[in-house]
């Protein structure tokens, strides 16, 4: 039977990814929600596993929690924002306007990727730190007695470094759904009499939407978490809530605790990204 | 009494002598084997276990690594494959309530002896010996001296207002606690619920005076080393760093006195050979690893004998090897329950969280 041969040959496929994801995402996500149920530390995890609602408590108790969740929402939404602006025109030019050289174009910004996150991260405070290449301009000129702070060890430096981070990396969906767009439509356009910035506007943009959307929110999702930007940038005032799970995870090996914060931030970056998707009905686009 | 009586009795007591003088190790010269160590980075090292290595050669030491004292309590808990791990002072009670570590036969370590009381304490949790002190080293202020040419003679010049934007500050709830209740002349392991309030209040106050929370000693480093930082909590290793690298700096002995850290080995008790992990440990406390250790690092050694054999000024300075009594000057951080490291890491990550 051909249907169940295609069947089988369909499953095969499904299956190594569909277990992987099971083992490696849908457990550990499970065994995070258990953990946040769970007193303390101490014990077995499962033999001396008693139910409490104890981390939820306090959690719900902290107000500060919730407002740098509220914080991390915002600033995920402004480096998605801009990120997603900045790229925009920067694809455009590669698809429509680069022409021969869209394959340099495109191998130029490839190449942050090539350099570890954390290294580009670091770069900027060659740049903008205390001892970095601004500071030791403007001071040299006179402009500055000593170093200004601003550029470093702030949120905002944790904002403009998100923002460098992921332009290179937005860049790419926009990319592809640029090049999706059937050029016949555009020539029809022009045939029609649209001026170029009318072929943009009601041609090009909407049909290039999902990817804006897509962009958006593949930068969206795991900024809200973010944690090593804050923690190498951010100083004493740039912390996210990311910084907070971290803290629960590692020095204060307060597992429990770190699982429940994790939880509602994972539910409440769903239920926002559930919230985008119905708006835009972005999945008519992806489907 | 017959001379068959008088043979009998006699070996009756070389016998009983013998078993109440044991042997310090069973192990022989060519004994084999591997021993899985939990270790700091930089530990792994040969020289931190040099005569270890001479007495057993045929013996192999495989050095597996925690970033943090959380992350090694994590995958002792997670049934780490090592035999002998190693964390800092504020863990004891963890590994003991949850059986991740053995009582230790301190009769094994033929070295045992050479270690001073004040650190052997540290090793006991309700009374029994769990855990073989090995490093040492101090907590205080680090300050430039060409930026503050008053000195500092307090823990609270990490809240003093004149520093504004010049401070560090370890990123540590214990820590920060510690250094509030210092200056406060309150008992970090009988906090009130108000203390803790206080020393929250203080800490998010703070953050405006405070340039960075430091994770690692290279970041603080360069952060003094470039004038960014004046005033610092930190660890003589980073006055060691700064010393060396010919820095204006010096390192503060509070009217509070300095805090000092303690890193203590224990054995697992799933080890398969323990054995070895008792040589190990006791070969850890000879001097000629303590000389190892303190001039690659600038710890202190729990075993004073090494002292003598420290020839780096710098280093010397910073551990005070040459004053007796500068460990009698200094509070050891303190055994806490899981419940006060709970509330610490909140109140931490709430002065974090703040606007």
């Amino acid at each position: 039977m051909p249907g169940a041969e295609s069947r089988r040959r369909l499953w095969a496929l499904i299956a190594p990814p569909a277990f992987w994801l099971c083992a490696f995402l849908v457990v550990p996500l499970l065994l995070l929600s258990a953990y946040s149920f769970r007193a303390g530390m101490s014990g077995a995890f499962f033999r001396d596993w008693v139910p409490t609602l104890e981390n939820y408590r306090i959690l719900f108790a902290t107000p500060s929690f919730f407002e740098l969740l509220a914080v991390s929402v915002g600033i995920a939404l402004v480096v998605a924002l801009t990120a997603t602006a900045l790229a925009y025109p920067v694809a455009y030019y590669v698809v429509f306007r680069a022409r021969a050289r869209a394959g340099v174009f495109i191998v130029l910004l490839l190449i942050p990727f090539w350099i570890s996150y954390l290294l580009r991260v670091m770069a900027w405070k060659l740049i903008l730190g205390s001892s970095g290449v601004v500071n030791a301009l403007f001071m040299s000129l006179g402009l500055i007695q000593e170093p200004i702070s601003i550029f470093f060890y702030s949120r905002v430096a944790v904002v403009v470094t998100l923002i460098y981070v992921w332009t290179p990396f937005v860049t790419l969906p926009i990319l592809a759904t640029l090049y999706r767009i059937d050029r016949s439509v555009l020539e029809a356009a022009a045939s029609l009499g649209a001026t170029p910035a009318q072929r943009f506007w009601r041609v090009t943009f909407p049909l290039s939407r999902p990817g804006l959307i897509a962009a958006a929110v593949m930068v969206f999702i795991p900024t809200v978490g973010e944690y090593v930007t804050p923690l190498l940038v951010g100083g004493s005032t740039g912390a996210m809530y990311g910084n907070i799970i971290q803290d629960f995870f590692g020095r204060s090996a307060n597992w429990p605790l770190g699982a429940a914060l994790a939880v509602v931030m994972l539910a409440g970056t769903l239920l926002l990204v559930v919230a985008t998707s119905r708006v835009s009905r972005v999945e008519q686009y992806i489907g | 009494m017959t001379a068959r009586l008088r043979l009998t009795l006699l070996l009756l007591a070389v016998v009983g002598c013998g078993g109440e003088k044991r042997s310090t190790t069973r192990l022989t010269a060519d004994a084999t084997g591997t021993l899985t160590v939990l270790d700091w980075a930089g530990y792994e090292d040969t020289v931190m276990f040099a005569t270890f290595r001479q007495k057993y050669p045929k013996v192999k030491v495989s050095v597996a690594f925690g970033e943090s004292d959380p992350d090694i309590y994590a995958k002792m808990k997670a049934n780490a494959d090592a035999c002998v791990f190693h964390f800092y002072t504020g863990w004891q009670n963890f590994y003991v309530t949850d059986g991740l570590v053995k009582e230790l036969d301190t009769t094994r370590f033929a070295n045992w002896s050479q270690v001073p009381e004040r650190f052997k304490a540290l090793g006991r949790v309700n009374g029994k010996q769990y855990y073989v002190p090995w490093d040492w080293g101090y907590t205080s202020i680090l300050y430039r001296t060409d930026k503050v040419p008053g000195g500092i003679d307090s823990w609270n010049a990490l809240f003093d207002p004149r520093f504004k934007g010049h401070i560090s500050m370890w990123d540590d709830g214990p820590g920060a606690v510690t250094a509030v209740t210092y200056v406060k002349g309150w008992d970090e392991t009988k906090l009130t619920p108000a203390q803790l309030a206080e020393i929250e209040r203080m800490w998010t106050d703070q953050r405006k005076l405070n340039r960075f929370y430091w994770t690692g000693e290279p970041e603080l480093v360069q952060g003094m080393a470039s004038g960014e930082i004046w005033v610092a909590y930190a660890w003589q290793g980073a006055y060691n760093t700064l010393l060396g690298q010919r820095i204006p700096v010096a390192y503060a002995q509070p009217k509070e006195g300095r805090n000092s850290w303690v890193g203590l080995y224990g054995i697992s008790p799933k080890c398969q050979s323990p054995e070895l992990a008792e040589a190990f440990l006791d070969e850890k406390l000879t001097p000629k690893v303590g000389v190892n250790l303190i001039g690659a690092f600038a710890y202190g050694h729990v075993n004073p004998n090494a002292y003598a054999g420290v020839t780096d000024t710098n280093i010397v300075k910073a551990l005070a090897l040459r004053d007796p009594t500068a460990l009698d000057r200094t509070r050891f951080t303190p055994i806490v329950s899981e419940q006060d490291r709970n509330n610490f890491g909140q109140l931490w990550a709430r002065v974090k969280a703040a606007h």
